[in-house]
């Protein structure tokens, strides 16, 4: 039993990895909660079941328009209601990430319905209902495998982008110091949009991998999964990308285990207790440096 | 351009103002409040109620209103939350125009609600609050009830299904899965202390909270105990999640559930893992009467979707209260006493969910029906219980 719920564990784990990084990564170059990011993921599905749908496009060509959609919307989302209020004060910021949320939400339903809709069960390929591998009592299912293998891909190629690219040095001298990076010559805003195309993109894949695996998905899907990712953001030590990975497999198996052993009504009360010890231990995260606020 | 700016906006505050006085001015309509959720999570159910108001109010007016005025739904967003309710309420009581509630929807609404209800003397009629707790705060210091419901309690649910479980079906050891509010806890509680009593075996109660996706820690831990049948206290959305991860771990076997499953919605969401779950509803499309069969249609044919019995049940409530309204005119009081009064079978309100009446405690007394779910479709179990 342990061991299967070890694997559970896991998926869910990989699945808040994958929304912390968007959190994580917009942190660290604007100091910015983006609140908003948990709504970018439930779009994320809902784009992608409309693509199937209304467009009848193959599942591939779906998740790859709904991923380029979702980018975008995360640009927007900076452009509109970050970019102004860029050298107001931090919680002026706060307050519109929160306001953009419920705006979204409230979009969501008025676009979808706010009945929980599934999804498209004809898109997927049937080998997603087999058990891939089984070793005694644990079952490992094809989707659950395409899971692992799509989120940790993305996460190896966003630490490439990250570390080898211009771009990504960009990003990671803006976290250094905004103002001694544009007297560089590097473009502000392109580069924190990117940062946001980025992070979107990959909270759009979460999202759709989550309607898939559980098929369901619903406008209010967001918050949730948002809360959550942005607790493993910040148990890995926000700011830091491998942080955010680590933290949101921690998270993901920590909240597993508190539901299968301790108590299931106290499940998301083990995931954040665990998150306040660390912080109390570990003010910097697991992964983060313990660095001095920046001037 | 400052000038041309200004009478702009002073016309539209103008406009604003004829707009807002127009429904103040008209006293030919008789107002209702609907409040229940319309925004939030459970925003799908509100629409439910929302639907069978809707053609009633529509039916009603059709018809030349009450005594020449039309009716008039209020629509009032309360989003299933306890603190919402509460401001909502107050909303409705000073509002003296309306004159009647058809909600809440969710217990926990309407208890928060119910405080208002009873001191400013407005009558509600819940189409969907099963919470045992109303029937205790619903009278006033003398005693007289203000909230009425037109479904029965959890308490009755919850036993009538151990006594199914165990006498229709024969099976003996029970998982038990339940949503933590007040609907789940009760219908949980009774369900357990019946199948106690009848010497059935618990082999675990897991809990989770509302818009849960993922239950394969409690299911995994279940499946340990090696249970014959699974009671899923809770609505569709998570109960539809529920049975589709227990048939993907390998946990096939007969699902119990109560009216908060009673939804198209299940089998699309549940997928092929719907099929063999047993659920009890206020209302039975077929053995339904002609009034029920046409509502049925229209309903379809207006909505686009298969009837649920929260919408007939609040087509009835809106009757119910229409008739009132008809017979001792638009007044809080009188409504209430009317709707007291109706406390016998012969007196009851004839509606399509058969025979609406109360008894001393403003809750009903109806049958319950057993649906099951095979090939895809919603179809009456094979066997009822007397």
């Amino acid at each position: 039993m342990l061991e299967q719920q070890l694997v559970n564990g896991l998926t869910l784990g990989l699945i808040y990895a994958l929304i912390a990084v968007g959190y994580t990564m917009v942190y660290g170059v604007i100091e910015l909660i983006n609140f908003a990011h948990g709504e970018v993921y439930m779009f994320g599905a809902f784009l992608c079941m409309t693509f199937l749908t209304v467009f009848g496009a193959p599942l591939i060509v779906a998740v790859l328009l709904s991923m380029a959609c979702c980018a975008l919307m995360g640009v927007l989302l900076d452009v509109v209601a970050y970019r102004p209020l860029r050298n107001a004060p931090r919680l002026a910021a706060l307050i519109t990430a929160i306001g953009m949320s419920i705006f979204l939400q409230n979009l969501a339903m008025i676009i979808w319905g706010s009945r929980p809709l599934p999804f498209v069960k004809e898109a997927l390929p049937a080998f997603f209902k087999v058990t891939a591998l089984s070793f005694g009592d644990v079952n490992i299912s094809w989707m659950q495998m395409t899971i692992y293998i799509v989120a940790i891909s993305l996460m190896i190629l966003l630490n490439v982008i990250i570390t080898k690219t211009r771009t990504g040095t960009a990003m990671r001298a803006l976290a250094q110091n905004r103002v001694c990076a544009s007297l560089m010559g590097i473009n502000v805003n392109r580069v924190i949009a990117f940062t946001f195309a980025l992070g979107s993109g990959l909270g759009a894949m979460a999202g759709i991998m989550v309607s898939m695996f559980y098929n369901t998905m619903y406008p209010t899907m967001g918050y949730n999964a948002g809360v959550k990712a942005f607790a493993a953001a910040v148990l890995g030590g926000i700011g830091s990308v491998p942080g955010a990975m680590f933290g949101g497999v921690v998270l993901g198996i920590a909240e597993t285990l508190g539901a299968g052993y301790v108590s299931s009504p106290y499940r998301d009360g083990v995931a954040y207790a665990i998150m306040i010890l660390v912080i109390i231990l570990r003010p910097s995260g697991l992964l983060g440096r313990a660095v001095t606020e920046k001037a | 351009m400052l000038g041309k700016g200004l009478k702009f906006f002073g016309t539209a505050c103008l406009m604003g103002l004829l707009l807002a006085a127009v429904p103040a001015l008209a006293d030919d309509v008789i107002k209702i409040a609907v409040p229940s959720p319309y925004t939030g999570s459970a925003a799908g159910f509100g629409e439910n109620v929302k639907a069978g108001v809707t053609l009633k109010v529509e039916e009603i007016n059709a018809a030349g209103g009450i005594g020449g005025k039309k009716v008039e739904a209020v629509y009032l967003d309360e989003q299933c939350e306890p603190r919402e309710a509460a401001t909502v309420s107050t909303k409705i009581a000073n509002d003296k125009a309306i004159v009647g509630i058809v909600g809440h929807l969710c217990s926990s609404a309407h208890l928060a609600a119910l405080p208002t209800y009873v001191r400013e003397g407005i009558a509600a009629i819940s189409p969907t609050a099963t919470s045992v707790t109303i029937t205790d705060k619903n009278k006033d210091a003398k005693g007289n009830v203000w909230s009425f419901r037109n479904v029965y309690r959890d308490d009755f649910q919850g036993k009538f299904l151990a006594q199914y479980v165990d006498k229709v079906m024969g099976l003996k050891k029970i998982a038990v899965f339940y949503e933590n509010n007040d609907y789940g806890i009760g219908l949980k509680d009774a369900f357990v202390k019946e199948a106690k009593t009848l010497g059935l075996t618990i082999v675990g109660e897991e809990a989770y909270m509302k818009g849960a996706q993922d239950f394969n820690p409690q299911l995994t831990k279940m499946k340990g105990g090696a249970p014959e049948a699974l009671f899923i206290a809770g609505y569709y959305p998570e109960g539809a999640l529920i049975v589709d991860q227990a048939k993907k771990i390998g946990l096939d076997v007969p699902k119990f559930g109560a009216d908060g499953f009673d939804n198209a919605d299940y089998i699309k969401l549940a997928g092929d893992a719907a099929d063999g779950l047993y659920l009890t509803a206020p209302f039975l499309a077929e053995t339904a009467g002609p009034d029920a069969k046409k509502f049925i249609e229209t309903f379809k044919a207006r909505f686009g979707r298969d009837v649920d019995w929260m919408s007939a049940n609040a087509y009835d409530a809106t009757g119910m209260l229409a008739d009132a309204i008809a017979k001792v005119g638009a007044d809080r009081a009188k409504i209430r006493d009317y709707l007291a009064g109706i406390n016998t079978a012969d007196k009851g309100y004839k509606g399509i969910t058969g025979v609406n009446y109360f008894d001393q405690n403003g809750d009903c007394l109806k049958p319950a029906y057993v649906k099951t779910v095979k090939g895809n479709a919603f179809v009456p179990a094979p066997k009822q219980m007397d």
